[in-house]
Formats: C-alpha cells, sequence, structure tokens
C-alpha cells in the first residue's frame, strides 16, 4: 500500500519534471510560430504574447499640456507634483492613471489608464513571400517601378529531396551490409577493421572539406548531385554502420543457424531474415539521416553551392533574409515551412519504433 | 603461443591497413598537384597573347580588346562563374545590370550568390573550386588570398591606361596589393558605397527650422537645441549578430580622417599606428562627445549596443520624429520604410568636417572584383566590369554609387543619389573602410569588440583601445 503511494508520487515527480522540459522547449517554437504570422513591423515593435489578450496601457483621450518652454533638464512640475524628466519618459503613475510623454517637443503628457487589449493583427504575408517568391520593386530609368517576383521554395524543395533521398538510402544500404560482416562473417581482420570505422566517428567532418574538395575539383564533381550524394554518404557512413552493427549483433543466433542448415546464402539470410527483422532499426537510423540531410547548410554549401538549379533549402532560406539581414522576420514562416517535411518523415516512420518485430520471432 | 601469434597477425594487419591509406591519400595528394601543376603554364600563354593584343590595339589595327571581341560574338556560348555575397534583392539587381551584356555577348555570367561568401571562398579557393570572378566587400579577405598567388594580376589583362581614364587615383591604388612576388593589381572596383552620410527627415527638419550644419562644432549645437527642444538628436544602433560593433568603427574612423591626415589613417589600418595611440584616442573621444550623452541618443547610450543596426533608423520616420540624425552609409535606404520618399520625406548631409586642414574627406567601401581563372571570356567579362555601362541599371534602381568616371550623374534617378556620386567625385580624400581593410582578426575581430565594449561600459576608453590592439599582437 504505502509502496504503491510512493511509487505513485515518483510517478508524478517525473512527469511534472517531464511537462516542464517539454514547455522549455515549446514555449519558443510556439513564439516563433505565432511570430510567423505577424506583420514585420509588429515583430520589431512587441514580443509575440501580445497577439493574447493582455492588460496595457492604453490613452484615455486626456493629455495635459505644459508650457512650451519649459526646461527639460530641470524637474518638472505637472499638477502640483514634479517630476523627472526620465519618470516621465518611463510613465509615472498618479492615482491610477499613469503620465507619460506624448510628444516631448510640444511638452504634452498623456493621461494612460489601463484596460484589456485584444487585437490580434495576424497575416499570412510571412508564407505567401516564403513559398511563392518576394516581389522586389525595381526603378526604370523613366522614373517608374516595375515589381520582379522572386522564385519561391518549391525548386528548392524538390533539389532538397533529391539530395536527402539518396543521401539517406544509399548509406543505410552500405552500412547494412557492413554490419551483417562484421556481425556474422569471420574474415581476417575483421575487428581492426570495425575499429577504423568506429574511429572515424570522431573525425570532424570540417577537417575533410579542402581535401575531398580538392578531389572532388579533379573529378569534376563540385555542384553534382552524385557528388553531394557521396559526401553525406562518407560523412554518415561510420555513425550507421555503429548503429546498423549494434543492432544486428544483437539478433539470436539460433535463427541463422537454422537458416543455415535449411541451406540459406548470406544474401537470402540477409535479404528475407536481417532487413525485415531490423526495421525498427532502420526506420530510426533513417530517420537521424534525413535529418541530418534534411538540415545541413555546411556540406551543401561547400559541394553543391548556391545556383538556383542545386540550390538546397537551408541555403534559399538563409538567402530570404536579404543580402544585410533587412528581411530577418521571414525567417519565423521559413523555418517552419522547412520543418514539415521532417515531421511527415517522423510521423510515417514513427509506427515501427514502437512495433517490436522480434516478438516471437523465435519462439515459435 | 597461438594468443601471441594471432596477436602479430592482427598487428600486421593494422599496418598494412594504415600504409594503404596513407599511401591512398598520398596518391591523391600527387595526383592533385599534377592535376594542378597542368593548367599553370596556360595562363602564362594566355598573358602572352593578351600583351600581344593589347600592343595590337595600340598600334591601331588588330582585333580588339577582349571587351570589344565579346561584343561581336567571338565568345558566344562560353560560360562565366561568378561567386559574390550579395543574395535577393541585390542579385536581382545585378542580373537586371549585366542581362545586356549576355544578350550582345552570348556570354553566359552564371552569377551565385551566398551569405556565407566570406567563409567560402577561401575554402573554394584551397580546394580547387574557385570561381572565374568573385566579388570582395572586403578587400582585407582578397589581399590574403592574393598573397598565395592565386589571385591573377590583372596589370596586363587590363588596358592600365583606360583604367587610369575610367578610376580616380585612390580606388586603384586600393586595388593594387602584395602578389606572392611583389604587386600586382589584385581586382578593379565595380561598385561603391558612401559612408560619411547623415541622414535625417528632411521635411519636419525643415518645419522645426534646423539648419544643416556645416561644421563640427554647427552639428553639436544643432545636437544641442534639439536635445533642448525634447528630442535626442541621434539615432543610433552596433548591433548585427556576430559582427556587433561595426557600425561603431565607422564612426572612428570617419572622425579619424577629420582630425588626422590621410597618412596616419594610412599607417592606421596597416597597424603601423596602434590603437593606443593619441590619435586614434582623440577620435573615439570625439565619437564619445554624442554616444556618451544620453540626452544625445534615443534611448540613451545603453540602448545603443542593442538596437539592430539596421532598425536604428527607424525613430526617424516617426511621426514626429523620435530622433533626428542617422550615420550610415547608403545602403541604409533598404531598411527605410517602403513608403519613405528620397529627397522630400528623408535627405542626408554630409558628416561636418572637424579641423579644417584635412579638407573634405569621404569614407567608402565597396566591392572589389578579382579574377581567378584566365580565359578570354573572362576577360572580357572583367573589362566589362570596368565600365559604367556594367553597372547602369543598378544605378537607376538606387542604392549604389558607381566609382567609374565615365557614369554620368544624369544615371541616378534621385537628387540624394546623385549628390552622392558628386560628393565622391569631388572629394578631397578618399578612403575606404578601415576596418575592412584590416585583417580579419582585428578589423572583424578586436576592432568590433572592443568599440561595443567600451560602449556598453564594460571596459574604459583605454583598456578597450588596448584590447583592440591586442588583435595585431598575436
Amino acid at each position: 500500500m504505502a509502496r504503491s503511494a510512493k511509487r505513485k508520487g515518483s510517478k508524478t515527480i517525473v512527469n511534472i519534471v517531464l511537462g516542464f522540459i517539454c514547455l522549455l522547449w515549446l514555449v519558443p517554437t510556439l513564439g516563433l510560430f505565432i511570430s510567423s504570422f505577424r506583420p514585420a513591423a509588429d515583430i520589431l515593435q512587441t514580443g509575440w504574447w501580445n497577439v493574447f489578450p493582455h492588460q496595457a496601457w492604453k490613452q484615455s483621450g486626456e493629455t495635459v499640456q505644459l508650457s512650451k518652454d519649459l526646461d527639460l533638464r530641470q524637474p518638472i512640475e505637472v499638477n502640483g507634483k514634479t517630476f523627472t524628466d526620465d519618470q516621465l519618459k518611463q510613465g509615472v503613475m498618479v492615482d491610477g492613471e499613469r503620465l507619460m510623454w506624448e510628444n516631448r517637443r510640444q511638452r504634452t503628457l498623456s493621461v494612460m489608464e489601463r484596460g484589456w487589449e485584444f487585437k490580434p493583427d495576424l497575416t499570412l504575408d510571412n508564407y505567401k513571400n516564403v513559398l511563392s517568391g518576394k516581389e522586389y520593386k525595381l526603378k526604370n530609368p523613366d522614373g517608374s517601378e516595375s515589381v520582379q517576383k522572386g522564385t519561391g521554395l518549391s525548386q528548392a524543395f524538390w533539389n532538397t529531396l533529391t539530395i536527402a533521398v539518396p543521401a539517406t538510402v544509399i548509406p543505410i544500404l552500405i552500412a547494412s551490409f557492413a554490419a551483417y560482416a562484421f556481425a556474422w562473417l569471420r574474415f581476417p581482420g575483421r575487428k581492426t577493421l570495425f575499429v577504423v570505422i568506429i574511429a572515424m566517428l570522431v573525425i570532424p567532418l570540417q577537417v575533410a572539406l579542402i581535401p575531398v574538395l580538392k578531389d572532388f575539383t579533379s573529378l569534376g564533381l563540385n555542384g553534382s548531385y552524385l557528388g553531394i550524394w557521396l559526401a553525406h554518404t562518407a560523412f554518415g557512413l561510420p555513425l550507421v554502420t555503429y548503429f546498423m552493427y549494434n543492432f544486428i549483433s544483437q539478433l539470436p543466433r539460433d535463427l541463422f543457424e537454422s537458416a543455415f542448415i535449411d541451406g540459406a546464402s548470406h544474401f537470402t539470410i540477409f535479404s528475407r531474415l536481417i532487413l525485415p527483422l531490423s526495421v525498427p532499426a532502420l526506420a530510426s537510423i533513417g530517420i537521424f539521416q534525413f535529418l541530418w540531410v534534411w538540415n545541413d547548410y555546411l556540406v551543401s554549401l561547400i559541394f553543391i553551392g548556391n545556383q538556383p538549379g542545386v540550390q538546397v533549402m537551408s541555403m534559399k532560406i538563409a538567402d530570404l533574409v536579404g543580402s544585410r539581414g533587412n528581411d530577418w522576420h521571414l525567417l519565423t514562416s521559413a523555418a517552419f515551412i522547412s520543418m514539415l517535411m521532417p515531421l511527415a518523415i517522423f510521423f510515417l516512420l514513427q509506427k515501427y519504433f514502437v512495433r517490436g518485430l522480434m516478438g516471437g520471432s523465435i519462439k515459435g | 603461443m597461438k594468443k601471441t601469434k594471432t596477436m602479430g597477425r592482427k598487428f600486421a594487419l593494422l599496418l598494412v591497413l594504415c600504409l594503404s591509406f596513407t599511401m591512398m591519400l598520398s596518391a591523391c595528394g600527387g595526383g592533385n598537384k599534377a592535376a594542378k601543376n597542368d593548367p599553370a603554364p596556360t595562363p602564362a600563354e594566355n598573358g602572352a597573347t593578351g600583351n600581344n593584343q593589347g600592343a595590337a590595339n595600340g598600334g591601331g589595327e588588330g582585333t580588339g580588346s577582349p571587351l570589344d571581341l565579346a561584343l561581336k560574338g567571338e565568345y558566344k556560348g562560353t560560360k562565366v562563374t561568378m561567386f559574390g555575397p550579395f543574395v535577393d534583392a541585390d542579385q536581382v539587381k545585378f542580373e537586371n545590370s549585366i542581362k545586356e551584356f549576355e544578350e550582345k555577348t552570348g556570354i553566359d555570367i552564371q552569377y551565385e550568390g551566398s551569405k556565407e561568401f566570406e567563409a567560402t571562398i577561401n575554402v573554394r579557393v584551397d580546394g580547387g573550386n574557385a570561381p572565374d570572378i568573385a566579388d570582395f566587400p572586403q578587400p582585407g579577405l582578397l589581399a590574403s588570398i592574393a598573397k598565395t598567388g592565386k589571385v591573377i594580376d590583372l596589370t596586363n589583362v587590363l588596358d592600365q591606361e583606360k583604367l587610369k581614364a575610367n578610376y580616380n587615383q585612390s580606388w586603384l591604388d586600393m586595388a593594387t596589393m602584395d602578389g606572392k612576388d611583389g604587386k600586382i593589381m589584385a581586382g578593379i572596383w565595380n561598385r561603391s558605397n558612401v559612408k560619411s552620410l547623415v541622414w535625417y527627415p528632411k521635411k519636419q527638419f525643415e518645419e522645426a527650422g534646423y539648419e544643416v550644419p556645416q561644421t563640427w562644432d554647427e552639428m553639436m549645437t544643432l545636437t544641442e537645441q534639439i536635445a533642448k527642444d525634447g528630442d535626442p538628436a541621434w539615432s543610433i544602433g552596433i548591433e548585427s549578430g556576430a559582427a556587433t560593433g561595426w557600425s561603431a568603427t565607422d564612426w572612428v574612423e570617419d572622425i579619424m580622417l577629420r582630425t588626422t591626415s590621410p597618412e596616419n589613417y594610412d599607417k592606421w589600418v596597416k597597424g603601423e599606428l596602434p590603437f593606443t595611440s593619441p590619435e586614434v584616442k582623440r577620435a573615439v573621444e570625439i565619437m564619445s562627445g554624442i554616444w556618451l550623452n544620453p540626452d544625445y541618443v534615443y534611448g540613451g547610450t545603453k540602448s545603443i549596443v542593442t538596437t539592430a543596426f539596421g532598425d536604428a533608423a527607424a525613430p526617424l520616420f516617426d511621426s514626429p520624429p523620435k530622433a533626428w540624425l542617422h550615420r550610415q552609409g547608403n545602403f541604409i535606404t533598404s531598411f527605410f520604410p517602403e513608403t519613405a520618399k528620397v529627397d522630400e520625406d528623408y535627405d542626408w548631409f554630409y558628416l561636418p568636417p572637424i579641423d579644417e586642414q584635412y579638407g573634405k574627406p569621404v569614407l567608402v567601401a565597396g566591392d572589389i572584383y578579382a579574377m581567378f581563372n584566365d580565359r578570354p571570356e573572362v576577360r572580357a567579362v572583367m573589362e566589362f566590369f570596368t565600365t559604367g555601362e556594367s553597372i547602369k541599371s543598378w544605378v537607376q534602381s538606387g542604392g549604389v554609387i558607381a566609382p567609374m568616371n565615365d557614369a554620368p550623374l544624369d544615371w541616378y534617378m534621385s537628387e540624394s543619389d546623385r549628390r552622392m556620386a558628386k560628393l565622391v567625385q569631388e572629394a578631397t580624400t578618399l578612403r575606404f573602410d578601415g576596418s575592412d581593410l584590416m585583417p580579419g582578426k582585428v578589423g572583424a575581430g578586436t576592432f568590433w569588440k572592443g568599440m561595443t565594449d567600451y560602449v556598453s561600459g564594460t571596459a574604459s576608453l583605454d583598456e578597450a583601445l588596448k584590447q583592440m590592439q591586442s588583435g595585431w599582437n598575436n
């Protein structure tokens, strides 16, 4: 009795902690989401929480006119009370109302009262700009203005997909073969080779950029899809191999032995037994690799570049901000659009995590 | 016994693996070197033919310069790759300005813009994947690449007489950099920005009865008057993400040019005159006269560091204006509200001189185009970029000043731009933004950081100057 109460208590604590962490993650995301619907000028002026009903100081319509040649550096007298200029800049409380400069130059103070404010000003402009391209206003020699439409995200979206799908499938395929060999085949140098591959995990990919770029240049692979598939495959392989090895080596030996006795070749075992059994592992490492490639900026920056024909989403989004960062508000909506694909992949593959394929596979 | 044997076998295997790996690596490296050495003689040959062409041209007959040949359609169907930092609206403007050239010559200029230009260009050049032409907004960066000998010397590529006729000598001097063996002409200037400008809301400024100051003292009087009238005069913001502090360096450079000789400025930029010298200190002190007076700055001194440089001009366009003056280069107009009209709602005046003996110096910045691959069509494009024609439509749409002399003033669509171009042409001293010329560690490092620390109050002036100087020391 007492024990189960204790259990329950600790469970509540865990839940509270988890809930708190979730909140920590969710609040900024929510803020970003709301910001993506706000006009640029609003984002600059107020925080995203202002879209919710809140208490705010409002003009009551009354103003106090002070003498025009008042010296602002001296204490200022308003209706018998004296304030400093700084106080009036920040707003000062007098009998439940607030006094604040309305127009310092005209020496007018406005009287403000507290009240509810609820006027969310939301717009889809950010999404329109990101999806269908920005409009650039250009002046013609005769003084008129013409509007030129920029390109939207669609081209970059297909480019990214063209890169991400093979760059996910190729390394996983190679790594599964390798993992099977490392786990179940006996050949000389197996352990050494495996250690070398694992050691590759600690090499930061940045150190490889220039040497690989040199080789790509001599092979003519720069700026081509093949080049970036190879680059992503190579950078991804150590981790994927390690991950697949961990999973495949845990599969029960009896399974293969019975298959061998039935006369199955290694390839049959791999394609008929290993692959179906390791779907959960394939799905989870697939998500990892896909996310990494989808969000990648550095590798694409170096190996594929920014030509419109091959440009990936992350680079297109960075360009949206403009040469001097003048349109950074577009990042809010662009971030959500680029998030859609990884989310879709995640929810699509998520059921494979849960479904334990191993259940009952050897008992029968 | 058996155990040691397997151990030994393992060890041998590891050794073989390591060896084969290193051999593979060195083989790759070797192959690459050979590949790199191969094309090297070609530019030299080209250089020679280029000279001949130039000579032939001078002789009155011959085939003409690469640009003339290109216009005749000699290089039809060729491609020239270009890499630069401008994206988005600027990229559209750039592409419009080269469209006519591409149609006439049949050369396809493939421009690739990247926000990460500064970081990428080094990797690309080192990796042997340099673009034909690269656009450097920071000559300091080009200078460091020029030292490696990978930039093509333009001295024999372009007709020097023509260049001298078409550029102010200061521009040509700024394009001369240290190559691998001696001085080379590392690039040509194509776009420029003017930095010594103070923006103000014209209509309200005139209504309030203020007058454009002609001297620094008049400007300070105006500042004081605006403060008495109830507004802070200046709106200043230096926040810019990782580059926070750069707009503060522009102020120091502008004041340096007005309080000391151009020679001292050059020395300072080269690192010969330390930050801790009285000249630099005085410049920062003059700046502090405005910056550190909370009555003169919108939001007070403490808001300078937290206000984004692009948002800083916004109070000028409130009605009534919350601040009246904003010193920034001409590019800032792209941050102004779309409804504000040049020459009507806003205008600029020249940041007034402090010491008469230094005349009217102008601080500029700009883009220098460097050439990495020597092919005839690339030469033609480079030559095209030395003409005003190459930037005509951009000039007309506003936001840039052409550094070439053959860009007439009537190309500028607004009075404001025209006056800027005139200011540059008539300047007594033309100096490039110093922080862009200094090595990155100083110009884009300690200088920014030191100014930010000083303005935010975390460092005293002397400490901050020492900190800025430390960039040179290590």
